[in-house]
């Protein structure tokens, strides 16, 4: 399971289209989804109209109801993810560096990795409550585990051949770090931290969904238990589309952070 | 230090030190009465929650329950998600058609689907079980596109040569190649539909199974049964993708060890 389920499925290799194309396709898209209700087919208690949900959007975003969800949960992301990361790139390098640090931590890590994080769920909340503590200590976990992973790979895949000149050369410990431990590293450091924001984020959105006073998750549980499908709609799009805005963003990333590799 | 991290058993005792410290900890934290001490349980209590959930029989019905939750889930949104893969990297309009609206759907938080699924077919099993189907139904889409889409044109050609008709060119040189990758995103299903199968038993409730199991205990604050479903979780998770890498290694085992 270890690695089939660390990394993502690959897309399918984007094909060279120009930006009108790949703006055609939202919009044919949106223009279906609104003549499929408007030709009655489902009454609006099963699918409301984008139109619909895009009123429901700006009414949210007039009220400030919206951006107090995605603030709260962007929040709670970047808290998560940010304690989760560090201490994942920590952990991973310092098992990778150190044999002792291996034989001791390594198998309990990659015991509790066998969890699926979303496992943890019932435990945090008997532990910490259904508050702010539960939702940032899920994603920590869901951050960690893929960074740490990353880490310990990669600082293990660095050449040995590498080391040694650096030590013919005699480089000091800092040049070392700064200039050929952290840039060997950083392609697999940072797909590690793609991949954990990814799983961050959707752990969130279920955290959310179970116990939250505000989030994007639970404005859509709201919506559901109101029988409110505007509303849930309205979440279902608003999360697609930070999702989509956190993979591209990693994603660009991660392409600079690898820009020499190529090069 | 060195020479003796070489040896195995030396290195088995000190990966045994951690785990070790963190059970002494934990059954520290519950006898000591502290704040949390409620939600620490006793380790005894853990052992015979285990062993009471053993003799119920509840814990295999949870296991089986779960089981076969990943298992229908997997088969749905797996056979959905070859089919349309090879579909649409045969068959490019269809590409042109669906992919938009795939990639969209796939930008969705899994669980966010919940609620609205909620709306549509209730709180009920029959959403678990979509949602445990649209987990594997991606990973297995995507490989099997990328499967057909990468098989070598040369072996294309061989068959131009040899006048196969495209049935004959789907069924002895596409799918063959494809193989790998579509039992690649087998594995990777599998491996989602298991944790998505956790997941919507958790936020639901229904239906029995191991996730199902913490969310009830978690209410009635009954910490040695959901570390017991935890474990079992850990334990059958490993179990059953172990065995699904080593089918997939057997059905391959014509293929050149290549990587």
């Amino acid at each position: 399971m270890a690695s089939t389920a660390l990394r993502a499925p690959a897309a399918p290799a984007p094909r060279r289209q120009s930006p009108l194309a790949s703006l055609l396709a939202p919009v044919v898209l949106l223009a279906l989804w609104q003549l499929l209700c408007l030709s009655g087919v489902f009454p609006p208690q099963v699918l409301v109209p984008p139109s619909e949900v895009g009123r429901t959007l700006s009414q949210l975003a007039e009220t400030g109801e919206l951006q107090r969800h995605v603030g709260e949960s962007m929040a709670r992301l970047a808290l998560g993810f940010t304690i989760g990361a560090l201490a994942g790139l920590a952990f991973g390098a310092a098992i990778a560096l150190s044999r002792l640090a291996e034989a001791a931590l390594a198998p309990f890590f990659f015991a509790v990795w066998q969890v699926p994080v979303i496992a943890f769920v019932p435990m945090l909340v008997i532990f910490l409550g259904i508050d702010e503590q539960f939702k940032v200590a899920i994603v920590v976990l869901a951050a960690f585990f893929p960074v740490a992973l990353a880490a310990f790979d990669g600082v293990r895949g660095v050449p040995g051949a590498w080391l040694e000149v650096a030590r013919v050369y005699r480089t000091r410990l800092p040049d070392l770090v700064l200039r050929i431990l952290v840039p060997a590293t950083l392609p697999a450091v940072v797909t590690g931290l793609r991949v954990a924001l990814t799983r961050a984020w959707v752990v969130l959105i279920a955290a959310e969904l179970l116990a939250a006073d505000s989030g994007i998750g639970q404005m859509m549980e709201m919506g559901r238990q109101m029988f409110r499908i505007d509303v849930v709609l309205a979440g279902v799009v608003v999360s697609g589309v930070i999702g989509f805005l956190l993979d591209r963003g990693a994603k660009a990333v991660e392409r600079r952070a690898s820009r020499w590799r190529t090069a | 230090m060195k020479a003796l991290l070489a040896r195995g058993w030396v290195r088995a005792v000190i990966g045994l030190v951690a785990p070790a410290l963190f059970l002494i900890w934990w059954q520290v934290q519950a006898l000591s009465g502290g704040a949390h001490a409620l939600a620490f349980a006793p380790l005894e209590s853990v052992g015979a929650a285990f062993v009471e959930l053993a003799v119920q029989g509840s814990l295999f019905s949870d296991m089986a329950a779960t089981l076969s939750r990943s298992l229908s889930g997997l088969a749905i949104g797996g056979a959905l998600g070859i089919a349309l893969g090879v579909a649409m990297a045969i068959w490019r309009p269809l590409d042109r058609l669906l992919n938009p609206l795939l990639q969209a759907i796939r930008q969705v938080p899994l669980m966010g689907w919940l609620p609205l699924l909620g709306l549509w077919v209730g709180t009920g099993q029959g959403t678990e079980l979509i949602v445990v189907s649209l987990s594997a139904f991606f990973p297995t889409l995507l490989n099997s596109y990328e499967g057909v889409a990468g098989v070598e044109r040369r072996f294309l050609e061989v068959g131009q040569v040899y006048g196969f008709t495209p049935w004959q060119r789907f069924r002895l040189i596409l799918l063959p190649g494809a193989m790998p990758l579509i039992l690649t995103g087998l594995t990777q299903g599998l491996a989602f539909a298991w944790i998505a199968s956790i997941a919507s038993e958790i936020l639901l409730g229904v239906g029995g199974g191991l996730g199902v199991t913490m969310q009830l205990a978690q209410m009635q604050q009954r910490l040695d049964i959901i570390l017991v479903a935890i474990l079992v979780t850990a334990a059958l998770g490993f179990t059953i993708n172990q065995l699904f890498l080593r089918l997939r290694q057997h059905l391959l085992r014509w293929q050149a060890p290549l990587r």
